[in-house]
C-alpha cells in the first residue's frame, strides 16, 4: 500500500517537473513580446531599427523624448490627465449606480431579475460600432465630441453592464440572514448597504472596479472617434508616436510601456480576485 | 366587519405595491442609464437606415425605404466583410479557449514559482488593444526589425512580410495573443473549484489521468468554457482597435465594425448606407445574442435570488 | 415585554397557491416562552419571520404589545431575533455586533458600551470583545449571537433553531442555560425547532404546525398526554407513540388480541388506537408477538415486538425496565399498562 503510493507521488513528481517547467517555457514565449518592447524602449532608435539585439547601451532618452516633446497635437501630460480624469469618474459613476443595482437583482431582488439581468448583459451584444454614428451626430451636435464629458458616459454605459454582472455575483454570496438580521438591528437599506454588505464584499467592489478601469483605460474606438482633438486619451497619444518619416520604434516602445504600466501593476496585484468575480457566482 | 376586512385587504395591497418600488427604485438609475445611452442611438441609426444620407458631398437626408438594404444584398464588400468577422471571431475564440485551457491545466498543479508564472501569462490581456497591435506590427512581424523574420532568417528560411501576406491571420495572432490569458484564468477558476476528494475517489478507482480528465475534470468545466467562449465572443466580435493599428483595413482583414466606420465617419460619409450596415450588424448580433443567452440562463439556472 | 397575537395570521408565498402559514391563531402571553414546533416544511420558521416582518403577512394580522404591526418593517418592530447560522456581522468584532442594533437606533457611545459590558457579563464574553466571529468557536459565537439579542432589551425575543448547529452535549447545557436566561429577563420569547425534545424541555407551552395549519398549543405535559389529533400524538414524545389503526366495523376495540378499555364518549367510529411505549409491558399474559429490535439505553430498553392485528404485521414498541432478559426472537406477550389514545378516522381525538 505504501510503496503503491509513494510510487504515485513518485511519477507525479517527475510529471509535475516536466509539465512545470512546460509552463514556464510557455509564459516566457507569451511574455516575450512585452519584454521586448519594454526593452526596446530604452534603445537608442539606430539600435531599435535593426536586426534585433539583446544587449545594447541603455538609456532613458527615450521617455524624456515621448513626456516631454509633443508629436503633433497632443502631449504626454494632457493624454494622461484627460485619460485619468475620464477613467477615474466613469469607473465611480459605474460603482455609484451598479451597487444599488446589483442589490436590487440579488440581495433583496426583484420579481424579474433574471430578465434585467440579461437585459444588461444584452446590451453588451450590441456593437458599439452600429452606435458610433447617432452617437457621433448627437455629440457633436450638444458639444460632447472632443470633450471629457462625452467619454465619461459612454464608457460609463460601456462597464455598467459588466459591472452589475460581476457586483450581483458578490452579492450573492453574501449570507441572506446577516442583511435580515441588519434589518432587524434596524438599518435601512443604505445601513445595510453600508454597515454590512460592503465591508464583505469589499475585494469584490475592487476587482470590478479594476476591470473598469481597465476596459476604460484601453478603449480606443470611441476615443479616437470622438475626440480627436480635444480630450484625447492614452490610446490615441500611443498611437500619434507611429510617424511615417523617420524612425519611432525605440520612441514608440517607450510610450507604449508608459500607457500599458498602470493597468498592468494594478492588474497584476488584483488577478486572482479578477477573475473569481467573473467566474462564480455566474456558475454555482 | 366585510368593510373592515376589504380596507384591509386594500392597505396589503397598497404594501405589496410600495414593496415592489422600494425594491426597483435602487435598479432604475442604473436601468434609466443604460437604456438611454445604449437604445437611443440604435433608434435613430434604425431611422437613418431607411434614408439616403450623404455628407460628402453634402446633400439633404431623405427618405427611401429600404433601398439601403437591398443594395447591401449585392455588396460584395459587405459580403466579404461578414465572412472575415465570422472567421476572425471563430477562430480567435476556439484558439484561445484552447490554449488558454491548457495554459489552465498546466498551472493548475504546484511547480516552482507558479505565481510568477501565472503574472507573465496573464499580462497580454491587461495590454492596451492599440499598444498589442503596434508592438507585434512593428517589432514581431515586420519584415526587416521584426524578431520573427530574425528567427527565421537565422534559422536559414526566406523573410515573410506577416501583415500583407496573411492579414487576418496576424490580426487572430495578436488576438489570441491577449485573449488566451483570459480564458485561461477563467479555466483556472473552474478547475481550482473541483472537489479534490472526488479525484481522490477516481484515483483511488484506478482511473488513468487521461480518462479522470475527460470523465470528471471537463464535465465540470464545462460552464466555465462557456462562461468564456461568451464574454470573449462578446468582446471579439466587435474588434476595431486591432484591424485598425494592424492592416488599416487591408484586404481580407475588414471585418464588420471597420466596414461600417470606413463606409461612415472614417471617410465615406454615406451615413444612411452605413447605418444600414449597423442594423444588419445588430440583428446578427442579436441572433449570436440568443443564443449567448441560453448558455447563461443554462448557467443561471436553478439558482435561488 | 409584550404579548404577541397572531389574529388569522396568513402567508402565501408569491408564485403558490397554498398558504405557507394558514389562518394562524395564536396568543401568546408577556414573558411567556413559546415554542413553535413541528417538521420541516410545516410553516414554523414562516410563522416567527412574519412576527420579525421578514415576510409579508397575505392575510390576517400580527400584533405585539396591542400594537398591530402587520404593515410595520423589521426595522421598527422593537424585536431581537437569533438565527441557526447566527448571522454575525464578520467584519465587526463582537463588541460591535452587540452594539449595531444601538447604534442604529442613536445611542450614545458610552451608553453603548456600558450595555455590551453588561451583556457579555451575563453571557460570560467579556474577554472576547474584541475579537472577529472567525475567531470564536461554535458555542462562543452562539453566545454572541444571544448577547446581540439581549443587549437591545426588545419586547419580544425571537430564536430560529439557535442550538441546531451546536454539538449534541453543547446543545443540551445551553439549552438549560438559555431557558434559565429567559426565565431570569422575562421577555416574551417565541422559539421555533425541529427538535420536540428541546421543544418539551424549554417551552412554556408548545405549539405544534403541519403543513402550515396549527394542530395543537398547550402545556408540554398537556400535549404529551392528551395529543389533540394522530399527527400530534405521533410527533411528540420519543419513541413515538404506538398508533394502529383499527378498522370501526369490527365489533369491540382490540388491539392484536387485547381487548382496549375505554370506549368513545360520543359514539364516533375509531380510526386509530395509540398507546405509549411506557403504556405497555412485556409479560406472561397480553397479545403474543416476536422480539426483532432490541434498543438497550442501560436503564431501560425499547423492544420492538411484531405482533399480528386484524390479520396483518405490526409493531409495537414497547419499554422494559430491563429486569427481563429478553433475546431477538424470542416470543414474548405484550400486556396494556395505562390508557389508550384514541383518534377518528379524522384523525382527530376522541374523548373517552
Amino acid at each position: 500500500m505504501s510503496t503503491e503510493r509513494s510510487q504515485i507521488v513518485g511519477q507525479s513528481r517527475r510529471s509535475t517537473i516536466i509539465l512545470g517547467l512546460a509552463a514556464w517555457i510557455a509564459a516566457l514565449l507569451v511574455f516575450f513580446p512585452i519584454f521586448w518592447m519594454v526593452l526596446n524602449g530604452f534603445k537608442e532608435e539606430i539600435d531599435a531599427n535593426s536586426s534585433p539585439k539583446l544587449i545594447f547601451d541603455p538609456t532613458s532618452d527615450r521617455y524624456t523624448e515621448v513626456t516631454t516633446q509633443t508629436e503633433g497635437l497632443l502631449g504626454f501630460q494632457e493624454a494622461f490627465t484627460n485619460s485619468f480624469v475620464i477613467v477615474a469618474i466613469s469607473t465611480l459613476l459605474v460603482l455609484i449606480m451598479a451597487i444599488p443595482a446589483a442589490y436590487s437583482l440579488s440581495i433583496r431582488p426583484i420579481a424579474k431579475w433574471r430578465d434585467v439581468l440579461f437585459f444588461f448583459i444584452s446590451t453588451k451584444f450590441l456593437p458599439i460600432v452600429a452606435a458610433i454614428l447617432p452617437l457621433y451626430i448627437i455629440g457633436t451636435r450638444y458639444g460632447l465630441t472632443n470633450s471629457r464629458i462625452g467619454l465619461v458616459i459612454l464608457y460609463t454605459a460601456m462597464n455598467l453592464p459588466l459591472a452589475v454582472w460581476m457586483l450581483r455575483s458578490f452579492f450573492s454570496e453574501v449570507p441572506k440572514e446577516l442583511v435580515e438580521a441588519a434589518q432587524i438591528d434596524g438599518a435601512g437599506i443604505r445601513g445595510q448597504i453600508t454597515s454590512v454588505i460592503l465591508p464583505i464584499v469589499a475585494p469584490g467592489i475592487a476587482a470590478t472596479a479594476l476591470l473598469c478601469v481597465i476596459f476604460a483605460w484601453n478603449e480606443f474606438f470611441l476615443a479616437v472617434q470622438l475626440n480627436s482633438v480635444d480630450g484625447s486619451t492614452v490610446p490615441i497619444w500611443v498611437s500619434s508616436n507611429v510617424s511615417t518619416r523617420g524612425n519611432f520604434l525605440a520612441k514608440l516602445s517607450a510610450a507604449s510601456t508608459l500607457a500599458t504600466l498602470p493597468v498592468v501593476i494594478a492588474g497584476w496585484a488584483a488577478q486572482k480576485r479578477m477573475i473569481r468575480g467573473l467566474a462564480m457566482g455566474a456558475i454555482k | 366587519m366585510t368593510a373592515a376586512t376589504a380596507d384591509r385587504a386594500k392597505l396589503l395591497a397598497k404594501r405589496n405595491r410600495l414593496e415592489a418600488w422600494k425594491r426597483r427604485l435602487p435598479l432604475l438609475p442604473a436601468l434609466l442609464f443604460t437604456i438611454v445611452v445604449t437604445q437611443v442611438p440604435f433608434v435613430l441609426s434604425l431611422w437613418y437606415s431607411f434614408t439616403e444620407w450623404r455628407i460628402n458631398p453634402p446633400s439633404p437626408r431623405t427618405f427611401i425605404g429600404v433601398d439601403n438594404y437591398t443594395g447591401l444584398v449585392s455588396n460584395s464588400f459587405f459580403r466579404d466583410a461578414a465572412f472575415t468577422t465570422i472567421f476572425m471571431t471563430v477562430a480567435s475564440v476556439l484558439l484561445s479557449l484552447l490554449l488558454g485551457t491548457g495554459l489552465a491545466l498546466l498551472l493548475d498543479r504546484d511547480f516552482f514559482g507558479r505565481g510568477l508564472a501565472r503574472t507573465l501569462l496573464i499580462t497580454p490581456f491587461l495590454i492596451m488593444p492599440v499598444v498589442a497591435g503596434l508592438v507585434w506590427k512593428t517589432q514581431m512581424f515586420n519584415s526587416s526589425f521584426g524578431v520573427l523574420n530574425w528567427i527565421l532568417e537565422t534559422l536559414g528560411f526566406d523573410s515573410i512580410e506577416f501583415v500583407s501576406r496573411w492579414p487576418a491571420g496576424s490580426i487572430i495572432v495578436v488576438l489570441v495573443w491577449q485573449w488566451m490569458p483570459f480564458m485561461m484564468l477563467i479555466v483556472l477558476a473552474g478547475l481550482q473549484g473541483q472537489d479534490p476528494s472526488v479525484l481522490e475517489a477516481a484515483r483511488v478507482d484506478g482511473a488513468s489521468s487521461f480518462s479522470i480528465f475527460g470523465q470528471i475534470t471537463l464535465p465540470q468545466l464545462r460552464p466555465y468554457l462557456e462562461l468564456g467562449t461568451l464574454l470573449g465572443t462578446i468582446y471579439l466580435i466587435q474588434v476595431f482597435d486591432h484591424v485598425e493599428v494592424i492592416t488599416g483595413g487591408g484586404p481580407g482583414s475588414t471585418n464588420i465594425p471597420y466596414f461600417v466606420f470606413q463606409r461612415s465617419i472614417g471617410g465615406g460619409w454615406r451615413f444612411g448606407e452605413a447605418s444600414a450596415f449597423s442594423i444588419v450588424v445588430v440583428v446578427a448580433s442579436i441572433v449570436i445574442a440568443n443564443l449567448g443567452l441560453r448558455v447563461l440562463s443554462n448557467l443561471l439556472e436553478g439558482e435561488a435570488p | 415585554m409584550a404579548d404577541v397575537t397572531y389574529d388569522g395570521a396568513t402567508r402565501i408565498y408569491p408564485g403558490t397557491e397554498i398558504a405557507a402559514v394558514d389562518s394562524l391563531d395564536l396568543d401568546i402571553a408577556d414573558g411567556e416562552f413559546l415554542v413553535l414546533v413541528g417538521p420541516s416544511g410545516s410553516g414554523k420558521s414562516t410563522a416567527l419571520r412574519m412576527l420579525a416582518g421578514l415576510e409579508f403577512i397575505d392575510g390576517g394580522s400580527v400584533s405585539i404589545g396591542g400594537r398591530d404591526v402587520t404593515l410595520t418593517p423589521p426595522q421598527d418592530r422593537d424585536i431581537a431575533m437569533v438565527f441557526q447560522n447566527y448571522a454575525l456581522y464578520p467584519n465587526m468584532t463582537v463588541a460591535a455586533n452587540m452594539g449595531f442594533a444601538l447604534k442604529q437606533r442613536g445611542i450614545e457611545k458610552e451608553e453603548r458600551a456600558r450595555r455590551v459590558r453588561e451583556a457579555a457579563k451575563v453571557l460570560d464574553l467579556e474577554e472576547y470583545l474584541d475579537r472577529k466571529p472567525k475567531n470564536l468557536s461554535g458555542g462562543q459565537r452562539q453566545r454572541v449571537a444571544m448577547g446581540r439579542a439581549i443587549v437591545r432589551e426588545p419586547q419580544v425575543f425571537l430564536m430560529d433553531e439557535p442550538l441546531s448547529n451546536l454539538d449534541a452535549k453543547l446543545r443540551v447545557q445551553t439549552r438549560t442555560e438559555l431557558a434559565e436566561l429567559q426565565a431570569r429577563l422575562g421577555v416574551t420569547t417565541v422559539y421555533v425547532t425541529h427538535d420536540q425534545v428541546e421543544a418539551m424541555t424549554m417551552g412554556h407551552r408548545v405549539a405544534v404546525l403541519r403543513d402550515g395549519k396549527l394542530q395543537q398549543v398547550a402545556r408540554p405535559r398537556d400535549l404529551y398526554s392528551t395529543p389533540a389529533n394522530r399527527f400530534v400524538a405521533g410527533f411528540i414524545g420519543s419513541p413515538a407513540m404506538n398508533l394502529i389503526d383499527v378498522d370501526p366495523g369490527n365489533g369491540p376495540l382490540q388491539l392484536g388480541t387485547a381487548p382496549i378499555t375505554g370506549a368513545p364518549a360520543s359514539g364516533t367510529a375509531v380510526g386509530t388506537v395509540g398507546v405509549r411505549p411506557e403504556h405497555l409491558r412485556l409479560g406472561s399474559t397480553g397479545i403474543n408477538g416476536r422480539v426483532t429490535v432490541i434498543e438497550e439505553l442501560g436503564s431501560q430498553a425499547f423492544v420492538h415486538v411484531a405482533i399480528e392485528h386484524e390479520g396483518r404485521d405490526e409493531v409495537l414498541v414497547v419499554r422494559d425496565e430491563g429486569e427481563t432478559d429478553i433475546q431477538r426472537n424470542d416470543n414474548v406477550q405484550v400486556g396494556i399498562l395505562g390508557p389508550c389514545h384514541l383518534f377518528g378516522t379524522d384523525g382527530e381525538r376522541i374523548d373517552q
